[in-house]
């Protein structure tokens, strides 16, 4: 019997092996998880929330009095300090009541609105309770020393077992499926399976396709927004404004912290001490944190200052070898020394670098559209021009999978007088050429022919 | 009609028959594939034959994948040596068109992999083109990579 090869040639003819190994590596991760997920939910179950059960649903309900009372104490080991411990004390209350006509003494420590404490606060709750005042209990017909003088269902216990465990369950039960279901496929197996086990994948990202065209970005996101003049208007992509959101979350989380500190620090300055370690360390997180608000705020300024821009497409989605109308609007005040218009192409590659996750972007084809200059920008009265575009005949169209994409976008560049220049984006998506009936194509070889003739 | 044949050492021959001279195919349409196996050892029982028509990505990404066709073959009696040639028809989509781009590279390709009964797999692997999209190329500037 031979041994699975661990490694194999990429492309071409050969013969592989490693993928066993690897589906039974990734198939006992899960099982792992799935069997601690069990063995966790069974030990809460039988540990606790079984005993709950039985206490709401078994145990029987009686009339009792109270004969004595007493403390139950419970020691503790010290997490710090080896061999030392320290003692809580829990109320009891013995109780007496009848079990099938005959009398029963037993204690029970599960009393209403007490908790294990220190002896004087034990002491304190216990006092609540006086001898010989009749109550009612619940006892188990299976042990009836066994007695509780409150039923009822802890829920957070049961929110936890829900949760811890039920994750482990359906992360582990999922990721097995999973592997069983891909066991001894070849990857090409693999993708021609489709249905209900792919919702089983939750690491499956693939982006979605246009009805017919496989590989092919959905457009639905830019054709749902009606242009003024246009038929489309373009959404704008800004990763800028994310960039500006996690500046704001980093500037206000940070501050929070700050202020808990300096609140901390100037009650001690009150109460007349001073903490020089806590005023040592609040001086470099004041600066990072006035330093986190001055950079959001520029940005902000900076995003906001110079106005918006907007374009309109008379259509969409776009297709090679046809021309489009495109209607650029720019708001603002001031004067734009230059305003450009680019066509491009651009490939976009994700990749895993050791631990990380990267992305890169080359722009493998660009044409300038067209180019404004000198334009003096009034409140209330945006700048228009219209222009027209086209898509090269043998163009690539756009193209998306999960890790690697091929993008059309239209990009204006601006170069406001005060302002820092800046860069907005706005996506296309290119279908590729539509194929000409074959009746049309042997006119249009019939035409030439006669041409040549 | 195009040919395609190449073998390891040892390991089996896998020919494959395009219909379209020089491996060219327009959208849509149709693929007829001719292939033969050979060369297999004695020692050697193939458990199943699968046929697939993918695309797949190359370049600087992860490789991404995505099957148009694909047949599986358990019967012994459709399998080597009983049988050692067939066929498949399959109508090519509208895209992904094959692309040789500067990062991102898409090719199409028929696969035929045989399983072997004690568990290894051989792959025979034959690209072709569909749609005739130029390759991408770098201008004297050189492309503008930008990692974001």
């Amino acid at each position: 019997m031979r041994l699975p090869r661990f490694f194999g040639k990429k492309r071409g003819h050969r013969r592989t092996g490693s993928q066993a190994w690897g589906s039974f590596g990734e198939g006992l991760f899960y099982c792992v998880l799935l069997v601690a997920g069990l063995g966790f939910a069974g030990l809460l179950l039988s540990g606790a929330a079984a005993p709950e059960w039985r206490v709401n649903h078994e145990f029987l309900e009686t009339p009792c009095t109270i004969i004595g009372k007493g403390l139950a104490r419970y020691a503790s080991q010290e997490a710090d300090s080896a061999g030392s411990f320290t003692n809580k004390w829990q109320p009891c209350l013995r109780l007496r009541y009848r079990v099938a006509g005959a009398l029963h003494e037993s204690w029970s420590t599960a009393l209403p609105r007490s908790s294990r404490a220190d002896r004087p606060t034990a002491i304190a709750q216990l006092a609540a309770w006086r001898l010989n005042d009749e109550l009612t209990c619940w006892y188990d017909p299976a042990d009836p020393n066994s007695v509780v003088l409150e039923r009822g269902y802890n829920w957070w216990l049961w929110l936890l077992m829900l949760l811890l465990p039920g994750a482990l369950i359906v992360f582990g039960g999922s990721g097995l499926v999973q592997a069983i279901r891909v066991w001894g496929k070849s990857e090409e197996h693999r993708a021609a399976s489709a249905g209900l086990p792919e919702m089983l994948d939750p690491m499956d990202h693939s982006p979605s396709e246009a009805p017919d065209h496989p590989g092919v970005p959905i457009c639905d996101d830019l054709i749902n927004s009606p242009g003024t003049i246009l038929r489309y208007r373009l959404p704008i992509e800004s990763p800028e404004s994310w960039t500006l959101l996690g500046l704001g979350l980093f500037a206000m989380l940070w501050n929070a912290v700050v202020i808990v500190l300096a609140v901390g620090a100037g009650l001690d300055l009150l109460g007349g001490t001073i903490d020089w370690l806590l005023f040592a360390l609040l001086v470099p997180f004041v600066v990072v944190g006035i330093a986190s608000v001055c950079v959001f705020l520029r940005g902000l300024i900076l995003a906001t200052a110079v106005g918006t821009t907007q374009l309109e497409i008379s259509a969409h989605p776009l297709r090679p070898g046809e021309q489009y109308d495109v209607l650029l609007g720019q708001g603002g005040s001031g004067t734009f020394r230059t305003l450009t218009m680019t066509l491009e192409l651009v490939e976009q590659a994700t990749f895993r670098q050791g631990t990380d996750t990267r992305t890169e972007q080359v722009v493998v084809w660009k044409e300038q559209v067209n180019a404004w200059h000198d334009i003096h920008l009034v409140p209330n009265a945006r700048f228009e021009s219209r222009v027209r575009i086209f898509i090269p005949h043998d163009a690539m169209h756009s193209f998306t999978s999960e890790h690697n994409a091929v993008n059309w976008r239209i990009v204006v560049h601006g170069s406001p007088e005060r302002w820092p220049a800046f860069s907005r984006i706005f996506p296309l998506i290119v279908f590729p050429s539509q194929i000409a009936p074959l009746a049309s194509k042997e006119r249009s070889h019939r035409s030439r022919q006669e041409g040549v003739l | 009609m195009s040919q395609s044949n190449q073998a390891l050492v040892g390991s089996p021959t896998v020919s494959v028959h395009f219909d379209h001279s020089h491996r060219l195919y327009e959208p849509q349409a149709r693929l007829t594939v001719r292939y033969s196996i050979d060369g297999i050892a004695d020692d050697e029982r193939v458990r199943a034959v699968e046929l697939s028509v993918l695309w797949y990505t190359e370049g600087k990404g992860e490789e991404d994948l995505g099957v148009h066709f694909f047949e599986r073959m358990t019967d012994r009696e459709r399998l080597p040596p009983a049988v050692t040639v067939g066929s498949f028809v399959s109508s090519l989509p509208l895209s992904p068109l094959s692309y040789e781009g500067l990062i991102v590279k898409v090719r199409w390709c028929v696969r035929v992999r045989l399983f072997f009964t004690d568990g290894r797999d051989f792959v025979s692997e034959h690209v072709f083109e569909l749609g005739e999209i130029p390759p991408a190329q770098t201008k004297p500037d050189g492309p503008a990579i930008v990692s974001v």
